[in-house]
C-alpha cells in the first residue's frame, strides 16, 4: 500500500489528514503534481492495482474507505470494494476484478499532444501560485482547462488558490453540471 | 543578458537567455548541458545516451551561431511548453517518447517522493509485492 497526496499546497495542507489516518504505509507527498501527471489520473481519489511485476492490472478506480448513506447520513466500511481487493490479494490474475485489456484501455486513454500540454500549462499555473504569482497564474490554469476539461484535479487544485465564483465566474455545483467536463468520477464498474 | 527561469519538468534552473523571441528562447550553446542536460554533438543533440538527429532542413531554425533554440528543439521532440512573459519562465514538459507510451504499456510508471518527514520512497521498492496506490489530496 502506497498513498500519494497530490497537493500543491504540500506538507501543511496534508499533514493534519496523515496524522488523523494513522498510516502504516508510506504516505508520500507529490507537490509538483508530477506523479498525478504520470498516471493521468483526473481526480481524487484514484486507485490502482499494480501486481508483482509491476504491470497496472486495474486502474483509476474513484475509490473511498468509507461510504455514506445519503438517506441515513451513515457512514461505513465500504466492504464492496474492500472484499474486491482481498479477491486479486488472493488470485491474482484470476481475479474477476482485474481489468481486461479494453477495460484498461478505457482507463488509461491514450495521451494526445493536448493531454501533455494542459499538463505544462497547469504545472507553470502551479509554479506561479506556489511563488506568490496567483493572479499570473490564472491564465494558465484557465489554458490547461480549456484543454482538458475533464481533469478535475486541473479545476479542483487550481480553485483552491483562489475564490472560484470570482476567479472562474462558476461554483462547483455548475462545474459539476457542464457536459464539456464529463463525469466527476468514471463509473466504478466493480461487477461488470 | 535578460534571465529566465527554466522549469524542465521537476528541475529549476535560472539561465541567461541569449535572445528571447516572443516565446521563442534561445540559449548559448555553451550553457545547454548545464541547463538542460541535452548537449550538441556530432550524431545530435544528445542526453543520457539518447540522440536526437538535428534535420537539415531545421537546422537553421535550431541553432545560429554558438546560439540553440530551446522552444524550436521542443517542437522537435514533441515536447509541450508552457511560456509565462511576465515573469520569463518555461516550462518544458516530458519529450514525445517518454510520454507516447507511459500507460499504454500498462507498465506502472516508477517514481521517488518524500513523505511528511523528508524520507524518499520509490515505487520500485515494491516490486515483488502486490501494490495497492492510492491518489489522494486536501482539496
Amino acid at each position: 500500500m502506497l498513498t500519494v497526496a497530490c497537493d500543491a499546497k504540500g506538507n501543511a495542507a496534508v499533514e493534519p489528514f496523515i496524522a488523523a489516518a494513522h498510516q502504516q504505509h508510506p504516505s508520500v507527498i507529490d507537490q509538483q503534481l508530477l506523479v498525478a501527471e504520470l498516471y493521468d489520473t483526473r481526480n481524487v481519489p484514484a486507485a490502482f492495482w499494480i501486481d508483482e511485476s509491476g504491470r497496472i492490472v486495474r486502474a483509476a478506480d474513484p475509490i473511498y474507505a468509507q461510504r455514506r448513506n445519503r438517506e441515513t447520513g451513515e457512514v461505513a466500511i465500504n466492504t464492496e470494494y474492500l472484499d474486491a481487493v482481498r479477491d486479486w490479494v488472493a488470485k491474482g490474475r484470476g481475479s474477476a476484478f482485474v481489468m481486461d485489456a479494453s477495460r484498461l484501455d478505457t482507463r488509461l486513454p491514450e495521451l494526445e499532444f493536448d493531454d501533455v500540454t494542459a499538463a505544462a500549462h497547469f504545472h507553470l499555473g502551479t509554479y506561479l501560485a506556489q511563488h506568490g504569482e496567483a493572479a499570473e497564474a490564472l491564465v494558465y490554469f484557465k489554458r490547461a482547462h480549456a484543454l482538458r476539461p475533464e481533469n478535475w484535479t486541473y479545476k479542483r487544485q487550481a480553485w483552491s488558490f483562489g475564490d472560484i465564483e470570482r476567479d472562474y465566474g462558476t461554483t462547483f455545483q455548475e462545474a459539476v453540471k457542464d457536459p464539456a467536463s464529463g463525469p466527476f468520477y468514471p463509473p466504478l464498474d466493480l461487477t461488470d | 543578458m535578460p534571465k529566465a527561469t527554466l522549469l524542465y519538468q521537476d528541475a529549476e534552473t535560472q539561465v541567461d537567455a541569449a535572445r528571447i523571441d516572443g516565446d521563442q528562447l534561445w540559449l548559448a550553446l555553451s550553457g545547454l548541458e548545464a541547463a538542460t542536460g541535452w548537449d550538441l554533438e556530432p550524431e545530435g543533440v544528445c542526453k543520457s545516451g539518447i540522440c536526437v538527429p538535428v534535420p537539415d532542413a531545421r537546422r537553421s531554425e535550431l541553432i545560429r551561431d554558438d546560439l540553440f533554440n530551446l522552444t524550436a528543439f521542443a517542437d522537435l521532440i514533441q515536447q509541450p511548453v508552457a511560456h509565462d512573459k511576465k515573469n520569463s519562465i518555461w516550462y518544458f514538459g516530458p519529450a514525445g517518447w517518454e510520454w507516447k507510451s507511459r500507460l499504454t504499456s500498462r507498465h506502472a510508471p516508477d517514481f521517488t517522493l518524500p513523505d511528511l518527514a523528508g524520507q524518499s520512497h520509490s515505487l520500485s521498492e515494491l516490486r515483488g509485492k502486490k501494490v495497492f496506490l492510492l491518489f489522494w489530496a486536501s482539496w
